[in-house]
């Protein structure tokens, strides 16, 4: 759950590396980079292979999770039919799009109301925002579940876990929201106020635009954040509702290569995301570039 | 241009998320049904099947342990059915969970062994007042009769201490019935409220963990023993039937000391509200088709005669385990405790693993 | 510009019911016995003193132990990994760095599920290991299993950060120090590493912390008989059914770690301070 930070230094790194790469020359040695990159790839193999093994072993024909059997694809048929697999895939997706859509749009807010708010009170709500961050996830999990089972407003279940995922999704879009608010001209708000904008067409129009970077990120984290998480899930929900992670876990007791299939059809689904997310903008970045210079070529 | 974007973007996903919300809280019109059971316990082709003859909705959820079960029921979870075994109807019935069940309306009642019918927890207080069974068994040791010497079964449980196998064992991960190893090995009832007897059998456990260092493991032991991967196991008979199916190398014996005779029944629990259906579920679960089917996925001995039959020579012919041994004198069955001893042998299992 | 202030009353109430008020109840249920009912709830502080018994603190420091050992083997397989990275190319880079966060955002259970079917004793790698004449060895339920999987699910949190400095570092100074005499392990030790400090710091902040309160990861790959702080914890509430005592671990283990991160911070000004003088 402590993703927050790599992702949100991450998109500092390409910008730098741009700056970085120019200055800095290699000029290393061929067999000393064959050494780096024998390490890199024995690094990503470590990193890869539960990957690869359940890819691999999801067309198996057998139950084997171990010796190729041949290919088939009737743990895939199989997957199509199991009850269980098909209602938690449904229950994470769709926690996992309401959480993010309550958490993106009551972080914003309150990122926006916290650049205006007096020191201490500001200080105050980023400490208690820090509060489900840095706590271990089973810890906030425990929180949570006393206080759902001591408060009989909630039915176990379905609300109780999208509430679970609000909650520990809301801090992350803060922590990606608030600094690129921090860092908007203030003016420029009033100055469309003076112009004779409403309060909520100075939101709308100019602060959002410009913070669309920070929620975009937002946005990324809780998605993943909520679609990752087995602890606080675990601990939350009831009559019932499971969802992916739940469904494994209760499932890994046995070897079921239907698993396996799930696995392979989530993996893909993310790496087609990750690889679209991340590269589309490169690629346009280049796009941009070549225009400019065939525009420049034209003049 | 890239603002509209954005906002088309936003507007797709509030409306997905409205229309998931939406249907996730939708058919609540079709009578349901809550069911908690114990992992791995049914063939689920059944629920599915009953689903669809009954037009209903089967809400289904699964635990690890009785113990797991009773926390989340005390807890303030809800449901309707639930598959205890012994000592936990026992305790659900005293501290009124669960309502009476009304035999009229099984009508496959006749199926069932008799002897599990009359079974009782105290005189006159028949389990089959409050559920209706379901599979039954022992506690026995499962071993590979290639490693494992004749002669030292002879030793019992304590062949679970024997040096010779240290570091070739899996223990099964359950409160009640590790204690209750220890406690038959000693010499003394697995009822016991005694403390001191229940200290022994802590030191027992204790010294078994830090000589043999054997893994405590749930039902992934089935998968572990059918690969044959360590000379023993203790199992419930019927996953011992289950495995020595699949790998014929292993043999099941139940110690001298005597064992954990157990029986697991469903029961309809006092907050269902649908009982017509659950009694209709129940009914469904002993038809002789279903209960066949049941066996063949779970490899428990079957409560419905005819089942147990088929299965007993046929299914699994020649493999003992599927048979538990019955009318011996040493063997018990689990009782309710009260309160503050069931805490302390929670205790002393959490200090067991916690070594 | 003063209207917006009030945006920040919702999340307001929100986080004091939803972020402080199950704080409270976890306190509340520490220093309580009486379990669930409110009838019979006394204070007592026996839920504190039950943790100070021996077999108790020794599975706090198994916890310890299992967290400074994955830390140690990511950062020794982390820090070359992140230093060669930051020495590629940049578009490389970004790919690189892309493919280590994709295993983070696929399912954690899934991939754990993946190691069982490699690490059994008739699994993938024993399967190798016989077919290159070594013979069969026990993996599962065995620490090897349970750091393997952790150090795989934990390895990116420790990359991206020293990456994250590495790039960031002004290479004026390593050319200064060049140019000053310094040879090649002068220059990685006293300049590069010394630099990239905070980076290691944060990333071992967070791979020991995931690691000591990790359950999941030990209980599958290490069996029942794997018990670390996060075990007694899950142990304490879905099965043994003893709240108060369950809360009042959570309450240590919170303690323990924010004590940790201040620590950590703490080394962290400190070496900044040093750097300037």
């Amino acid at each position: 759950m402590k993703k927050h930070i790599e992702l949100t230094e991450n998109d500092n790194v390409n910008e730098d590396n741009l700056k970085v790469s120019g200055k800095r020359k290699d000029k290393n040695m061929k067999s000393k980079k064959l050494g780096s990159i024998l390490y890199i790839g024995l690094v990503f193999f470590f990193l890869y292979l539960p990957i690869f093994v359940t890819m691999i072993f999801s067309f198996n024909s057998s139950k084997s999770l171990t010796r190729w059997d041949g290919f088939s694809l009737r743990w895939y048929e199989r997957l199509w039919t199991d009850r269980d697999i098909i209602a938690a895939v449904w229950v994470s997706v769709s926690i996992a799009l309401l959480a993010t859509v309550v958490s993106t749009i009551l972080g914003t807010i309150t990122a926006i109301g916290l650049s205006k708010c007096r020191k201490v009170l500001k200080e105050w709500i980023l400490n208690v925002n820090n509060i489900p961050v840095l706590n271990p996830d089973i810890v906030t999990a425990i929180g949570l579940m006393i206080l759902f089972s001591s408060i009989g407003f909630f039915e176990k279940g379905y609300m109780t876990m999208l509430f679970a995922h609000i909650i520990f999704c809301t801090p992350y879009v803060i922590t990606s929201v608030y600094p690129k608010v921090r860092a908007l001209d203030v003016n420029l708000a009033n100055a469309a106020m003076d112009l004779g904008a409403t309060p909520f067409q100075a939101l709308t129009k100019v602060i959002f635009p410009m913070i669309k970077p920070g929620i975009f990120a937002g946005i990324l984290l809780s998605f993943t954040m909520s679609f990752d998480d087995f602890v606080v899930s675990y601990f939350v929900t009831g009559n019932g509702v499971s969802n992916i992670s739940i469904v494994v876990y209760n499932m890994t007791k046995r070897t079921n290569p239907t698993i396996n299939a799930l696995s392979t059809l989530v993996i893909i689904v993310i790496v087609i995301t990750m690889l679209i997310v991340n590269l589309v903008p490169m690629l346009a970045k280049r796009q941009d570039k070549t225009n400019m210079k065939n525009e420049r070529n034209t003049k | 241009m890239k603002r509209k974007w954005i906002g088309a973007a936003v507007l797709i996903m509030l409306c997905t998320g409205v229309l998931l919300g939406a249907a996730g809280c939708g058919g609540k019109d079709k009578p349901t049904l809550r069911i908690f059971n114990s992992g791995e316990y049914i063939e689920k082709s059944l629920l599915t099947k009953f689903e669809k003859k009954y037009d209903c909705k089967i809400v289904y959820e699964t635990y690890d342990s009785n113990e797991s079960m009773y926390t989340k029921l005390v807890s303030g979870s809800e449901y309707d059915i639930l598959v205890p075994s012994d000592y936990m109807i026992e305790r659900l019935i005293k501290e009124d969970y669960l309502q009476k069940i009304d035999w009229d309306k099984i009508s496959n009642k006749d199926a069932l062994i008799p002897a599990l019918m009359d079974k009782e927890y105290e005189q006159g207080e028949k389990y089959s007042a409050y559920s209706v069974p379901y599979f039954w068994g022992s506690v026995g040791i499962l071993y590979d009769t290639e490693v494992v010497d004749e002669e030292d079964l002879e030793q019992g449980w304590e062949i679970l201490r024997n040096k010779k196998y240290a570091g070739n064992i899996y223990m099964y991960d359950s409160e009640r019935d590790a204690l209750m190893i220890a406690l038959k090995s000693l010499g003394y009832s697995m009822n016991t409220e005694n403390k001191e007897e229940l200290d022994e059998a802590y030191e027992w456990l204790e010294k078994q963990r830090n000589t043999m260092d054997p893994v405590y493991v749930g039902d992934d032991v089935i998968d572990n023993m059918i690969s044959g991967n360590k000379a023993m196991a203790v199992v419930y008979s019927g996953d011992g039937a289950l495995i020595i199916a699949d790998n014929d190398k292993l043999d099941f014996f139940e110690p001298k000391q005597g064992t954990n005779l157990w029986y697991d029944g469903i029961v309809i629990t006092k907050y269902c509200e649908e009982t017509e259906l659950a009694h209709k579920f129940l009914n469904f679960l002993l038809e002789e088709d279903n209960a066949l089917l049941n066996d063949e996925e779970i490899g428990y001995s079957s409560s419905v005669q005819s089942v147990f039959e088929t299965m007993r020579d046929e299914n699994y012919k020649g493999i003992d385990a599927y048979v538990p041994r019955t009318d011996y004198e040493k063997d018990e069955v689990f009782r309710y405790q009260k309160p503050d001893i069931k805490s302390y042998c929670a205790d002393l299992w959490t200090k067991v693993k916690a070594q | 510009m003063k209207q917006f202030k009030k945006l920040v009353v919702p999340y307001i109430i929100w986080s004091a019911v939803f972020v402080v008020f199950p704080l409270v109840l976890i306190f509340l249920y520490a220093v309580t016995t009486g379990g669930n009912s409110l009838v019979n709830i006394k204070f007592t502080w026996d839920s504190f003193q039950k943790m100070a018994e021996p077999i108790y603190v020794s599975v706090f420091l198994r916890s310890l132990k299992l967290g400074v050992i994955t830390t140690i083997i990511c950062l020794g397989l982390g820090y070359p990994l992140a230093y060669m990275i930051s020495k590629c190319r940049e578009q490389v880079q970004v790919i690189l760095i892309l493919f280590i966060t994709i295993p983070m955002w696929i399912n954690t259970l899934l991939r754990t599920y993946a190691w069982i079917s490699i690490l059994q004793d008739n699994g993938l790698l024993n399967s190798l290991l016989e077919w290159l004449g070594f013979g069969k060895l026990h993996f599962m339920y065995t620490d090897v299993a349970v750091v393997m999987g952790l150090v795989c699910d934990l390895l990116p949190f420790m990359i991206i950060p020293i990456h994250t400095v590495l790039t960031k570092m002004d290479h004026s100074l390593i050319e200064a120090a060049q140019d000053l005499g310094a040879d090649k392990w002068q220059v990685f030790g006293k300049v590069i590493f010394k630099m990239s400090i905070p980076g290691v710091l944060n990333g071992v902040t967070m791979v020991f912390l995931l690691a000591i309160s990790a359950f999941v990861i030990p209980k599958l790959l290490g069996g029942a008989q794997y018990f670390l702080i996060g075990n007694l914890i899950e142990d304490q509430f879905l099965n043994v059914g003893n709240w108060n005592f369950g809360s009042a671990i959570s309450i240590i283990l919170a303690l323990a770690i924010l004590l940790i991160i201040n620590l950590m911070r703490k080394v962290d000004s400190d070496g900044a301070g040093g750097d300037e003088e």
